[in-house]
């Protein structure tokens, strides 16, 4: 939250280790593939003349200096002691993603009416204090109020219940 | 000043029609509504909204999203009272005084005075913006590509300077937005870049899917990490209007915040942030017996609520005249112009004076619509807070994925907004701030752009960014406002700013 980040005390098994900063040393490496991964897919672009700029110099030089900031933070979490790296809970994220997903893959497909429902009962299960019964009621009223609101008050095409070859609402 | 006053008057003639005055209500109450859910600030609250206003000519939409836009804020500043919930970054400093007083029984005067600030701010900041849009927008007349471009990149390093955070982090994550944006189909060539064969990414990433992953799904995922904390030991609301003492030691706060917002907000790169941290910062060291606050001074309060509410109107200033957005909610606003059919920049003064005037008028009406919903609604807001956050959340998603949904009718849309999320949610895991990303993003098109018009203007000579003063001059600012935020004594002071 403070401007810059207050070395953490470490234990003495910590202060052993070669990596002192390792949410740096993280995010750098993250920069780096970043960097690493933007470079490799603009090889084939032209960087052209300075007169001229081609679609690849600004994409580059920009992943360059990306690249050069990781590898600053990465020597920097060697030589300074910082953040631990923390705990990465990956049920919220993955509950979350996959509810979007479904949403994604739902909306053109079965409508609104499915992927609503979908949504909210998907990403339900990102928190452990999900009542599933509870959600159902509420994920049905919140689609039903959605459709009221954005198809039929607001006039927007969004499909609302699809049924291959017997029903398009 | 006959041209300011007629000029108003043609934008009162336009915001106060019936039809425009209900857009604007219907606007900040559905701003409101949902800005006052905790954890929900106003970049989610727009990108979900931004549906509503489709069906709406381009000037009743754009007052429709300035009420949105207001409410939202407003609906910030509320949680920050009430729950001790901020709804974003400059509603922090509201929860500092404002909880404390609402613990302490008068949470009633601190929405109150918070309001009577906003509007006076308010106020003071339209007419501001009235009064400069005509000579910037000849000044940017003047500007061609080399000092729009050294324009934005004094713009990034103001973002750089007022992350919290880490100089080297922010940084890394301006040039990330950059990088972002360049992905798509290359103006001039035609030859697609960084789209790795995903025809989803042939037209670029729309700034909504990104603002809505990295910011608000990823502000989702963060508060499903952190057990419900939320301070819900009923506070009593108590009497709204503030007493004549309060009203004295207000005064004094609610001007200066003012002035200090105003000035704040019209700084590229996103400065609004910085005012009520400054205004509050101010108040202490001017008052008498500096330890009152943090327990509940309405000084505290007045301040940095004004302070906040005239940086997110005078923001609006580099947006309408010079078409550079100064932070991520003015980006949406681009956005949602867009979608509108309207360009902003120095032209829309000239080509479309109804819709800018009218914008601008619509700002104060908007403004008094929060004092006179807002006070009397603020018994349904504390119901909302009720709901708890394990239902409110998935109502969130489906709301924003429609939302998404809707701007382009995409599913693919959707899909990149959740990947995003989870880019969000691992960068806030590095410890890396995600605001100046998205400044790189909005900036980064138009940067692009410019600096390849400038260069192609000179020949390829990049002495064209010095040799123009004006561009010389920008590029000068932005060198001593980054060797100032890298000198010891600065970056002492910045720690302390953000942390008081």
């Amino acid at each position: 939250m403070a401007g810059e980040t207050e070395p953490i005390p470490a234990s003495p098994a910590e202060r052993r280790s070669v990596i002192r900063a390792p949410q740096n040393f993280v995010a750098g490496l993250a920069l780096l593939a970043i960097a690493a991964i933007a470079l490799g897919a603009t090889t084939d672009l032209g960087s052209g003349r300075f007169y001229a700029v081609g679609p690849g110099l600004l994409p580059r030089g920009i992943a360059t200096l990306l690249g050069i900031l990781g590898l600053g933070l990465v020597v920097g979490s060697l030589l300074k002691d910082g953040e631990p790296l923390g705990r990465w809970p990956l049920r919220g994220p993955l509950f979350m993603f996959l509810a979007v997903a479904a949403f994604a893959l739902s909306i053109r497909t079965v409508g609104l009416a499915v992927a609503g429902p979908l949504v909210a009962m998907i990403s339900g299960a990102a928190s452990p204090e999900t009542r599933p019964k509870e959600l159902l009621v509420f994920a049905i009223v919140v689609t039903a109020l959605s459709i009221g609101l954005f198809r039929y008050v607001l006039n927007l095409p969004i499909p609302i219940l699809i049924i291959p070859g017997i029903l398009v609402l | 000043m006959t041209d300011l006053l007629a000029n108003l008057a043609l934008g009162f003639s336009t915001a106060l029609t019936l039809h425009n005055v209900g857009l604007a209500f219907i606007g900040c109450l559905v701003g409101t509504l949902i800005g006052v859910l905790p954890g929900i600030g106003p970049i989610a609250t727009i990108t979900m909204l931004l549906p509503i206003t489709f069906n709406v000519e381009p000037v009743g939409a754009l007052i429709m999203l300035a009420g949105i836009y207001y409410g939202a804020q407003y609906g910030g500043s509320t949680t920050a009272i009430l729950v001790n919930i901020p709804g974003e970054v400059t509603a922090i400093v509201t929860t500092l005084d404002g909880h404390q007083m609402a613990r302490q029984g008068r949470a009633g005067v601190a929405l109150g005075i918070a309001a009577i600030g906003s509007f006076f701010a308010g106020c003071v900041a339209t007419v501001v913006i009235a009064a400069l849009a005509a000579p910037l927008v000849k000044l940017a007349l003047l500007f061609g590509p080399a000092e729009y471009f050294s324009l934005m990149v004094l713009g990034l390093t103001f973002a750089v300077v007022l992350a919290r955070g880490s100089v080297p982090k922010a940084l890394a994550m301006i040039l990330l937005g950059l990088l972002l944006s360049t992905i798509g189909t290359d103006l001039e060539t035609g030859a697609e870049r960084l789209t790795f064969g995903v025809s989803a990414l042939t037209s670029g990433i729309d700034f909504a899917v990104l603002a809505m992953g990295v910011i608000g799904f990823a502000e989702v995922l963060k508060n499903l990490e952190a057990p419900e904390t939320r301070d819900l030991e009923k506070v009593p609301i108590g009497r709204l209007l503030p007493g004549r003492e309060d009203l004295k030691r207000a005064a004094g706060p609610i001007a200066r915040g003012t002035l200090l917002g105003t000035a704040l907000g019209i700084l590229p790169g996103n400065g609004a942030v910085l005012g009520p941290f400054a205004s509050y910062a101010l108040e202490k060291k001017l008052a008498k017996d500096p330890s009152r606050f943090g327990r509940g001074a309405i000084e505290g309060v007045a301040g940095p609520e004004s302070a906040n509410n005239a940086g997110a109107q005078s923001s609006f200033i580099p947006l309408l005249t010079l078409g550079i957005p100064p932070n991520a909610v003015m980006a949406l606003m681009v956005g949602a112009m867009t979608i509108h059919g309207i360009v902003p920049g120095p032209l829309v003064m000239t080509k479309n004076p109804t819709l800018f005037w009218g914008m601008i008028a619509s700002m104060w009406v908007g403004n008094l619509m929060l004092l006179i919903i807002n006070l009397p609604l603020v018994g349904i807001w504390v119901k909302l807070l009720d709901v708890p956050y394990r239902l409110m959340y998935p109502a969130i998603l489906v709301f924003s994925c429609i939302g998404i949904y809707s701007v382009n009718n995409s599913a693919s849309d959707v899909m990149l907004t959740g990947v995003f999320a989870l880019v969000g949610y691992a960068l806030l895991k590095l410890g890396f701030e995600t605001a100046p990303l998205l400044l790189g993003y909005v900036l980064g098109r138009l940067m692009e752009e410019n600096l390849r018009r400038a260069l192609l203007i000179a020949r390829g000579h990049f002495t064209t960014f010095v040799e123009r003063p004006v561009s010389a001059g920008l590029l000068g600012g932005a060198l001593i406002v980054l060797a100032a935020a890298i000198l010891p004594a600065v970056r002492k002071r910045r720690a302390e700013v953000f942390t008081e």
